[in-house]
């Protein structure tokens, strides 16, 4: 959020001696302001000028990253309230809560390193872990540091402690941890340990005025790289809180609140902590603190966190290739529709549900709809005939029946000429809800 | 967008002459047509009223607020009539808009106080003793003393709405543009942006009467796409409203259906 | 640097719609803001969630949900009963399903029959919907509306290619109306706009966007709905002020999630019940005030969800 040409104007040295080539301060500073010019262009501009309008270019909420490597986790530089305004940038990592006293650490380990699943082309997985200091054994508390690093996974250390903060960035050493939390009480320690270690900080304190002025300590003690927690724990506090903060971050450059926002889902219940973490995805959370990882609430929370954060100007497209729905034979019917993710989701869905097995050919369009897909060119009879025979679709039926989407049911007998060699078109219906009842009344026929 | 009704004005000779005699018939239907229209503010104009003004005023104020429930544009150079209007003002629908101050320090000082008294929006015409400033930057210049002043008598900043006040195209074709940037840097002075309104009519003085339509409507879609938050206009212009209803919706500032010009 | 708290200040409110009637009525919409932002302004009324029954036992259900109902789902009465007694519900959502001409083409005499007999059964608020087939959801309603008369139900869904009959149908039988378009904010607005150019009363009408499950498409609902909520909130568009529905237990347990036995997927009672209940979270928190739900569990999560939001 840019500051004002009146804001920007005080900072001038209001001589008018017109050597940036505008006749005023004022005017220079509305040309600032709507960025037609730059602060290099006054030769008298101030280091106080200088510092403040560099700051009003940074981006409105920190980049901090945890972990390294392909796992590396990207939190923060977010710009909108709505995703429909832009689109939301960095997906809400997930983290498992592991007690550095729990008995099955290597178990939990292993579930989160194992927990990848495949959705149109993306790998989701669980993203972090965090190590909770229940023992107050700073050696204990290194050693299970010491394992998650192991396995690759970014890690986050939960510890009131500096010294047990100072173990754990040891063996979390080069791999970018994350300490939680520095407060009021252990400020200063942990800075420095944060500072020595390469670790961002995240900080906490109960509510957001409280939270603004640890920040400014914190940031003044030298860190940069901070992690807001506002105390926020039920779902009207985390989206009271993380409205405002996203508000005041993104909307009116409020510095001491521009820095990714870490919440907590823990509940007593899995359905209920699933439902929490959902909140907090929806509601600007960088990251989400759970104590359960089942793969049934994975799939769920890695499927809304793709949805929510997909760009909406560009279309999710899935490969282009034949797919199998159910277990076809070679007298299975052969569909054909676009690449679009969703086209294919639900078209796919409803051929299930029709539990008719059927071969459903993708072919890629660039991600649109079967109209949009038409109107462009992109699903034409001649495009699509060299698709099919490119992609060996006789040698996966025995038959030669193409079924095409009604909503381009002008292009079937242009199609037949194309493609040739015996090949026959039939015309599906418009809907693909209307697909069970089409599919039940071919096989019966 | 913001309509201010100004056909209560004493200008024109009907409402002139009922204001003489006080006839109520006339300002009530005036009233009642421009917010059947869509106005939501009604504009009324005394002039100067140098005897009677505040009786006037207050006259005026209860007639309209009789037939209609919106807020009033109280309009007069006068300030004890002002003040007689903003007493007379009921606030149920709105709080009154006092119709002007300026960057004239006479006027600054006795419009902006009662402002911060009654917890009225005010216009101010970005002009001084010295004139209307050619460059829109100096127009900014008196804007930043006027909310200097609105800030001394408590006027919050939002209650401000800014009028470069607008030159006829007939006889300073070259000061157009200028008022059109100067509405666009208005906005810029504070976050949120301060309000903007204009009077519609002065675009065309002059001009042919058959022409006058035309040059009022183009000149408001300009306005409107540097963010004009209000004019003082002729509601029952059915073409107006119609341009000034494309235009949200060409500025997404309303959402799109096919009936839109229904509503 | 002092905090201050951002708050917006929005020129538009939500209309409250009242369905049902006596002391078993459910009263939804009133905001003033954002959902839940009670920092910023007021949601006087708690979003509500209906059970939905059909008028013909479900066959294509997923195992998970269709065995909570089998003993009881063969008859709409006493599925409607269970739902009300046995599960609490607070209001109940009967599909016509047996009407579509591809699931039994049952008759608009036979559909008014079943709103008939479950009306007297339940005290609680109705909501008798169609099967979504264009041409005969029009008699199939306005039978249902004559056997609902007064009766504070809703009558759904009205679209954009056949609404005249049903709009026609609630209004001469004192209903409220659910209008339905196909995620696109405008053609929202100009359904709304069509439906009140008829005389309907603009705050009688739940408008419907058409809701699509997680995975299938819920980001474009869940934008739809902040898009028309806001238009509601910031232009103060009447046409947009409605409160609206997320009916998305019907395409909630189409999803092959909710069914498969996959083991890389986890439990599939328990991921069908997330399924559900994650849609609904997010349905809500884009501002739907009204749900139509099937599974009891996942309604309990998304009740206990509402309970934190609404403290």
């Amino acid at each position: 959020m840019a500051l004002s040409g009146v804001e920007i104007f005080k900072l001038l040295p209001k001589t008018n001696c017109k050597e940036c080539g505008v006749p005023t301060c004022l005017a220079f500073a509305m040309k600032l302001a709507a960025k037609q010019a730059s602060l290099d262009q006054c030769p008298y501009a101030s280091d106080e000028a200088k510092k403040v309008l560099g700051a009003a270019a940074e981006p409105p909420i920190r980049v901090v990253t945890i972990g390294t490597g392909d796992n590396a986790v990207k939190m923060g530089d977010e710009v909108v309230l709505f995703r429909h305004d832009k689109k939301f940038f960095n997906p809400t990592a997930i983290a498992l809560a592991v007690n550095d006293d729990d008995a099955n650490i290597d178990a939990k380990v292993a579930a989160v390193k194992n927990s990848v699943i495949e959705r149109v082309g993306q790998f989701l997985r669980v993203n972090a872990i965090t190590v909770i200091d229940k023992s107050g054994d700073a050696a204990k508390f290194a050693a299970v540091v010491a394992k998650v690093v192991a396995a690759d996974i970014p890690v986050i250390l939960h510890t009131k402690n500096a010294a047990v903060a100072e173990a754990g960035v040891k063996s979390a050493a080069g791999k970018k941890p994350m300490i939680y939390a520095a407060d009021e009480s252990n400020a200063e320690a942990m800075a420095g340990v944060a500072k020595a270690g390469g670790a961002s900080l995240a900080i906490t304190a109960k509510g957001l005025d409280a939270l603004t002025a640890l920040s400014e300590k914190v940031k003044g003690l030298g860190v940069d790289d901070i992690v807001l927690d506002s105390g926020a724990r039920t779902a009207k506090e985390m989206i009271h809180d993380y409205t405002m903060i996203r508000r005041a971050a993104a909307k009116k450059n409020f510095k001491p609140l521009g820095y990714p926002v870490i919440g907590f889902a823990c509940r007593d219940n899995a359905q209920a902590e699933t439902a929490i973490t959902a909140v907090g995805i929806m509601k600007y959370a960088s990251l989400v603190v759970v104590n359960s990882i089942e793969k049934w609430q994975n799939i769920a929370l890695f499927t809304l966190r793709q949805n929510i954060f997909t760009d909406p100007q560009v279309p999710m497209q899935v490969e282009e290739k034949i797919y199998k729905i159910g277990e076809p034979d070679a007298n299975s019917p052969l569909m054909i529709t676009t690449n679009f993710s969703l086209t294919y989701f639900i078209v796919a869905g409803e051929v299930e549900n029709s539990k008719v097995p059927c071969w459903l050919a993708i072919m890629n369009n660039e991600g649109l709809s079967v109209l949009t897909a038409w109107a462009a060119g992109k699903f034409t009879a001649g495009n699509i005939a060299k698709f099919i025979n490119e992609i060996g679709a006789d040698k996966v039926v025995g038959h030669k029946e193409l079924i095409i989407p009604g909503y381009v049911s002008v292009l079937s007998g242009s199609l037949e000429d194309k493609l040739g060699g015996g090949w026959k078109v039939v015309v599906g219906p418009r809907e693909a809800n209307q697909l069970p009842a089409f599919l039940k009344q071919k096989v019966a026929a | 967008m913001i309509i201010v009704g100004e056909r209560i004005s004493v200008i024109a000779k009907r409402v002139r002459e009922a204001l003489i005699k006080r006839d109520p018939e006339p300002l009530k239907e005036l009233a009642i047509q421009q917010v059947q229209a869509g106005a939501h503010y009604v504009d009324l104009s005394i002039g100067p009223a140098e005897d009677d003004g505040e009786e006037l005023m207050d006259w005026g104020v209860k007639v309209i607020q009789s037939v209609v429930q919106a807020p009033i544009c109280l309009d007069t150079t006068n300030p004890k009539a002002m003040r007689a209007g903003l007493k007379a003002h009921n606030n149920t629908w709105g709080m009154p808009l006092i119709n002007s101050a300026s960057g004239e320090q006479e006027r600054l000082n006795t419009m902006m106080p009662l402002a911060g008294e009654f917890g009225a929006e005010i216009i101010a015409l970005t002009l001084n003793e010295r004139g209307i400033p050619a460059m829109a930057e100096d127009r900014c210049v008196i804007a930043a003393e006027i909310m200097g002043k609105a800030l001394e008598c408590g006027v919050p900043m939002e209650n401000i709405w800014f009028d470069p006040l607008i030159l006829p195209v007939a006889y300073q074709q070259d000061k157009c543009k200028e008022s059109i940037r100067a509405i666009k840097m208005f906005q810029e002075l504070n976050d949120p942006p301060m309000k903007t309104i204009v009077g519609l009519t002065n675009i065309c003085q002059g001009a042919p009467k058959e022409l006058k339509p035309l040059i009022i409507r183009t000149f408001l879609t300009l306005l409107m796409y540097e963010g004009l938050y209000a004019a003082i206009a002729d509601p029952n212009d059915k073409e107006l409203m119609a341009v000034i209803k494309t235009t949200d919706v060409l500025m997404e500032k309303k959402l799109y259906a096919h009936s839109y010009l229904e509503m | 640097m002092a905090f201050v708290v951002p708050k917006e200040t929005y020129s538009g409110k939500i209309y409250e719609v009242t369905i049902g009637k006596g002391d078993k009525a459910v009263t939804v919409g009133g905001e003033n803001t954002l959902p839940f932002l009670t920092f910023e302004g007021e949601v006087p009324n708690r979003p509500a969630i209906a059970y939905e029954i059909q008028d013909i036992a479900p066959d294509d259900w997923p195992a998970t949900v269709a065995n909570v109902y089998k003993e009881v789902s063969s008859n709409p009465v006493t599925w409607a009963k269970f739902c009300q007694d046995t599960l609490g519900a607070k209001a109940i959502a009967l599909r016509l399903i047996g009407t579509h001409p591809d699931r039994g083409d049952a008759s608009p005499e036979a559909a008014a029959k079943v709103v008939a007999d479950v009306l007297a059964a339940i005290s609680v608020p109705l909501i008798i919907l169609g099967s979504n087939h264009i041409e005969k959801d029009g008699p199939v309603l306005k039978a249902a509306a004559e056997a609902a008369k007064d009766s504070g139900a809703v009558l759904g869904k009205a679209q954009q290619e056949n609404y005249k009959t049903i709009v026609a149908a609630a209004a001469a039988n004192n209903l409220r109306l659910v209008c339905m378009s196909q995620l696109d904010v405008n053609l929202a607005k100009q359904l709304n706009i069509l439906t009140t150019q008829m005389g309907f009363d603009k705050e009688k009408i739940l408008m419907d966007p058409m809701s699509s499950a997680l995975g299938y498409g819920i980001e474009y609902t869940y934008s739809v709905m902040e898009r028309i909520r806001l238009a509601a909130l910031q232009t103060n568009d009447p046409m947009m002020q409605t409160p609206m529905i997320a009916d998305i237990g019907a395409n909630v347990w189409k999803a092959k999630e909710t069914a498969a036995d996959i083991a890389e997927w986890g439990d599939v009672a328990q991921r069908g019940i997330t399924w559900e209940a994650t849609t609904g979270v997010s349905m809500l928190l884009a501002g739907a005030e009204l749900l139509v739900m099937r599974h009891p569990e996942a309604v309990a999560v998304v009740e206990r969800t509402i309970d934190e939001l609404m403290q």
